[in-house]
């Protein structure tokens, strides 16, 4: 993330100045694109409303995660079962069965999925890139077969690849490792797709042939200057994988046995799977809990994605 | 299998260059030791099982501790698997077809002679029988397929009667004794708007077979070949009681691990259901404090032409996994393990072991109007009917339950439950090449 | 993956000058494909040759009998798996729930995205940030969390929203048969929604802006620039989301998975991927690794003929 290019920060505060421009000319539009007052309240109460249906499940499960079974059905739904003085004391609660439930080891679970997405995400980012960038830019021997292989691979249910892994895994002596599931997380047809079109269409052939005229090697260029141009769109495979590598809990499900070394995901998971586990206020805690994470780092990475997804669709 | 492992082998061997890439050396697993085990040597040996392991429970690792204390060398490590249990039998298969499956493993009764059909069990007769003192006879015999033994039963799911007494007494109901006494008293109740029997149909291919199985089994061996006849005289009984209660609206018919179950125990709609014995702690959680003293637990009736019996619904035994290299000494832990009554009674399982110190726990009898509900479960896991499962009785479940789900809303009869199961079984049972006598 | 002279085109090696060039490309892009390369050849082409092969495969008992020989055998059995997924009617009932997903969910997503994405691009509101973030954070929502949220507001006894309707006189049921594709859909919509808009709002704002400045000029109000020069730019962007969903929409399974615990009503194939994954877990019936893997093929194949009939549409279109 170090070579934020210059591209990036250029679109970062292209953003920024049109955001501003915006706000403060909205009132200085041209009388003609200038919007109708009902027109405008209209607009505003469906952004509205589209706001309070995209968050009404996330504060809904916000709440949920205080009450115990009983107030989860015998209270009301859109606010706390217990007086607000009473709340920590209901949070506590929550909070230890949901400790005692996982052993001790929620936290854990949650650095390991860290693990898993970081790993895998900037793992699978950069061959990702490297592989779109190939087929982009160069003719081999192959490359058809190898792109339409890859492209029809994204319609087989990767879910019933698991078990074949297993087995590829274990001859190999390394499933129940952290490695089983950082393999097969960071390939991704999806990534690959990615990578190849943001190279078609932002790495420039004249600059790469400029760069060798210069005699610089083909590493040396793809290193210093291709990933440079590719920074944005490697900002939204990065997000793609974290968020798929953070979402898989079938594959740790089969691949691994030891419980340090479970995603947060699968513990929640084995949670809801026991039949007789009513702690629904408990488990919407663990899933907000462990969703954290993601939210933080879609929030620290917020001027990059939306940049890297600008980058994506002007050429889509 | 030999040519499918070795077309994987051929395969990984063409990825080995791809993993020396990606830099991870090799290790070797874990469990098995070499052969043969000196009682000096120290062994591990490894125990998959799905236990709750919740809030105040003694916890799995809790109970080993005590064994692995005493045992410097037969060490047990635990590990609890996050999943369904059709999860881990497919887990276990893939296991021990990479030759990597634990020592033991839980499975439930209806899984295990599936589990040996798929070749997941190793024969333990030889040590099992020594434990059998140590076990009721109805569960311990649930661990055998076809005359052989195959681990140690841990916990039994009879069927009985869960019920507010409080509520019966106040609308002058008693818990009915006979088949027309129940749908007498389930639609004198429905008339103030309480229901005393729940159809769960996500509980069907358990529970309802269990109340069938009370007057007789389904599956019977002749000749080395299955005779199936889920159409039983219980079978008849519980579709002719469930169906016309649920035509007199005088049926609860919530999913049972669905809130809308817990809400009608809260709400005091539904004032008595058929239950296993393991439900108790999840009853009181349900409905909280608001019912506490009020609830009592009551053998069934002859309601299913059960002649007073009653069946099956849920419970689990312990094997021994095809490759483990110490079947003796994992059953030599086994029998310990499952006789830690009040470590496994904590983590709110009706033991299989025989044992006088299955003592309800104070919480309890207080919540049950100090009555030892303990006592009625080991009285009826006494007086539980056979009920032998086939291979494949997984698939026949999901039949089942799809059927109830289609009864409860009305699309369906509560009799095609059994018809369901008849065909799926013979289904189920065909294509895994085992013989059917029609 | 080796370059040898006689497999070089008599045409090119002609000019051995260009073919030493040709060489070296060859190898440079193999050299920064090989890593994904490897990598994809372990996770895919490996387990999909796999099912491939076992997809000619039953897993049954050794011996026969009532029981068994307590050994399970691979018995080849040809085109027979193939056969079952053919004539049942379970798989083409769940091809049939992709199909209905596809022409329903994808569709309502992809417009109220594009339409979200306009009127945030509308310079009407001014705190467009929070309305960005606001929307685009479910997807950060774990698919199965997701779902075990919205199963909990669909259902009767914990869900306000279910309460709150009834309460003004309106009984819905999310889990009636005749609505539960709608239920479904809408927790996919949910959580990809504010990804979509993301993609098209970035499209909208790379419009140039002299295109705006001609139509101001030309006197056109907000809604004919958004129809006439918003949504044709934007088109590139919608045709891609749009083969991206259903590409998606072939692998659902979380949604109809979870609502499945709690309706024991859904059958364990509503979706081929189900169906798939509950077949190779034996919970249905013939179960095991062979018949699952046919059922996955299958799907596939058909995936990859809408696939291609998209595609060839999207050119037609475009001609």
């Amino acid at each position: 993330m170090t070579a934020v290019s210059a591209e990036t920060k250029a679109q970062i505060r292209a953003r920024k100045k049109a955001d501003k421009i915006r706000d403060r000319h909205a009132n200085d539009l041209p009388r003609s694109m200038q919007p109708s007052a009902p027109v405008k309240v209209l607009t505003i109460v469906v952004l509205v409303l589209a706001l309070i249906y995209f968050l009404f499940p996330i504060y809904w499960a916000l709440i949920a995660s205080t009450k115990t079974p009983h107030q989860m059905t015998a209270s009301n739904g859109v606010w706390f079962a217990v007086g607000l003085q009473d709340l920590p004391a209901a949070i506590a609660r929550n909070y230890n069965v949901l400790i005692d439930y996982t052993k001790g080891m929620f936290w854990r679970w949650v650095l390991n999925s860290i693990i898993y997405s970081g790993v895998s995400a900037v793992i699978g980012t950069l061959v990702s890139v490297m592989a779109g960038y190939a087929t982009a830019k160069f003719k081999f021997r192959g490359k058809g077969v190898v792109i339409g292989i890859i492209m029809a691979s994204m319609l087989m249910p990767a879910a019933l690849m698991t078990i074949p892994q297993y087995s590829i895994f274990h001859m190999l002596g390394i499933s129940d490792t952290m490695i089983s599931i950082i393999i097969p997380c960071c390939v991704s047809p999806f990534g690959f797709f990615l990578g190849r079109v943001y190279a078609q269409s932002s790495v420039p052939d004249e600059l790469l042939e400029a760069a060798r005229i210069d005699g610089a090697s083909e590493a040396r260029i793809f290193f210093t200057i291709v990933l440079r141009l590719l920074a944005p769109a490697m900002v939204t495979i990065f997000l793609f994988l974290f968020v798929a590598t953070w979402n898989n809990f079938l594959l740790p499900l089969m691949m691994l046995s030891k419980t340090s070394l479970q995603p947060v995901t699968l513990g929640l998971y084995g949670m809801v799977s026991l039949a007789t586990f009513n702690e629904r206020g408990a488990l919407m805690m663990g899933a907000l809990l462990g969703v954290l994470p993601v939210i933080i780092l879609f929030l620290c990475l917020q001027r990059f994605w939306q940049a890297g997804l600008a980058a994506g669709a002007v050429k889509g | 299998m030999v040519a499918k492992k070795r077309l994987l082998a051929g395969l990984a061997s063409l990825a080995v260059m791809g993993i020396a890439l990606a830099g991870c050396g090799s290790s070797t697993n874990n469990s098995e030791g070499n052969g043969e085990t000196s009682s000096n040597e120290k062994i591990t040996l490894t125990y998959m099982h799905r236990l709750p392991d919740s809030e105040g429970m003694t916890t799995v690792d809790e109970i080993i501790k005590g064994w692995n204390d005493s045992h410097p060398n037969i060490q047990v490590k635990a590990t609890k698997f996050n999943g369904k249990a059709a999860e881990m039998s497919k887990k276990l298969q893939t296991d021990v077809e990479a030759g990597n499956d634990p020592d033991l493993a839980q499975l439930g009764y209806a899984e295990i002679p599936e589990a040996y059909t798929n070749g997941l069990l190793q024969d333990v007769t030889q040590y099992a029988k020594q434990y059998e003192k140590d076990f009721a006879s109805g569960p311990f015999s649930l661990m055998q397929v076809n005359g052989k033994y195959y681990g140690l039963p841990q916990d039994t799911g009879p069927l009985v009667y869960f019920y507010n007494k409080t509520e019966f007494d106040k609308l002058g109901l008693k818990v009915p004794t006979t088949q027309d006494e129940l749908i007498a008293t389930a639609k004198k109740a429905a008339e103030s708007g309480k229901q005393i029997l729940a159809l769960e149909p996500d509980e069907a291919a358990n529970m309802l077979s269990g109340l069938s199985g009370a007057a007789g089994g389904w599956y019977k061996v002749e000749d080395n070949k299955w005779v199936v006849n889920t159409d039983t005289k219980g079978s008849k009984a519980v579709a002719k009681v469930y169906q016309e209660l649920l035509d007199a609206k005088a049926l609860n018919t919530n999913p049972r691990w669905d809130p809308s179950f817990d809400a009608s125990l809260q709400k005091g709609e539904l004032i008595g259901t058929i239950g296993a014995g393991w439900e108790a702690p999840l009853i009181m959680s349900s409905i909280g404090d608001s019912g506490k003293g009020q609830w009592q637990v009551a053998q069934l009736g002859d309601w299913f032409d059960n002649g007073g019996k009653t069946g099956p619904d849920g419970g689990s035994g312990v094997v021994v996994m095809k490759n483990s290299k110490h079947p003796k000494e994992a059953m030599e832990f086994l029998d310990w393990f499952n006789t830690q009554v009040e470590g496994l009674i904590s983590q709110g399982l009706v033991v299989a072991a025989k044992s006088d110190e299955a003592k309800t726990l104070s919480t309890w009898s207080e919540y049950f109007g100090g009555q030892d509900i303990m006592k009625e479960f080991i009285t009826a896991n006494d007086n539980m009917g056979d009920f032998t499962y086939i291979p494949g009785y997984s698939a026949v479940g999901t039949a089942m339950n799809e059927a109830a789900a289609k009864a409860a809303d009305g699309s369906g009869k509560v009799s095609d439950i059994f018809s369901a199961a008849q065909t799926t079984s013979i289904d189920s049972l065909k294509s895994k090449n085992l013989s059917v006598k029609e | 993956m080796t370059t040898t002279t006689h497999a070089v085109a008599p045409a090119r090696s002609a000019k051995p000058k260009r073919s030493g060039a040709a060489k070296r490309e060859n190898r440079t892009g193999w050299a920064f494909m090989a890593p994904f390369a490897i990598l994809f050849a372990i996770v895919f082409v490996i387990p999909i040759i796999w099912a491939i092969y076992s997809s000619f495969f039953r897993q049954v008992a050794s011996g026969g009998g009532a029981y068994g020989g307590g050994e399970i055998t691979n018995q080849f059995v040809g085109l027979m798996n193939f056969q079952y997924v053919v004539t049942s009617s379970r798989f083409w009932t769940g091809v049939g729930h992709v199909l209905l997903y596809t022409v329903i969910q994808v569709p309502i997503m992809i417009i109220g995205a594009l339409a979200l994405a306009m009127l945030l691009d509308s310079f009407i509101v001014k705190r467009v940030t929070v309305f960005r973030l606001g929307y685009f954070l479910p997807y950060a929502i774990p698919g199965v969390v997701a779902s075990i949220i919205w199963v909990f507001l669909y259902n009767g006894q914990i869900s306000p929203i279910v309460k709150g309707l009834a309460a003004i006189g309106i009984h819905v049921d999310f889990f009636n048969n005749s609505i539960l594709i709608g239920s479904m859909s809408n927790i996919t919509t949910w959580t990809f929604t504010g990804y979509n808009m993301l993609i098209f709002m970035a499209a909208l704002q790379a419009i140039p802006h002299d295109l705006y400045e001609a139509a101001r000029i030309d006197g056109a109000n907000g809604f004919q620039v958004a129809m006439r020069i918003k949504l044709p730019n934007v088109r590139g962007a919608a045709l891609l989301a749009m083969l991206l969903s259903i590409v998606g929409t072939i692998q659902l399974f979380n949604e109809p998975q979870v609502m499945a615990t709690a309706d024991p009503g859904i059958p364990k194939y509503f979706t081929p991927m189900m169906m798939a994954l509950n077949t190779s877990q034996n919970t249905l019936t013939p179960g095991g690794d062979g018949p699952a893997s046919a059922v996955a093929i299958m799907m596939a194949l058909i995936a990859g003929v809408l696939a291609a009939l998209y595609a060839l549409a999207e050119k037609k279109v475009n001609e």
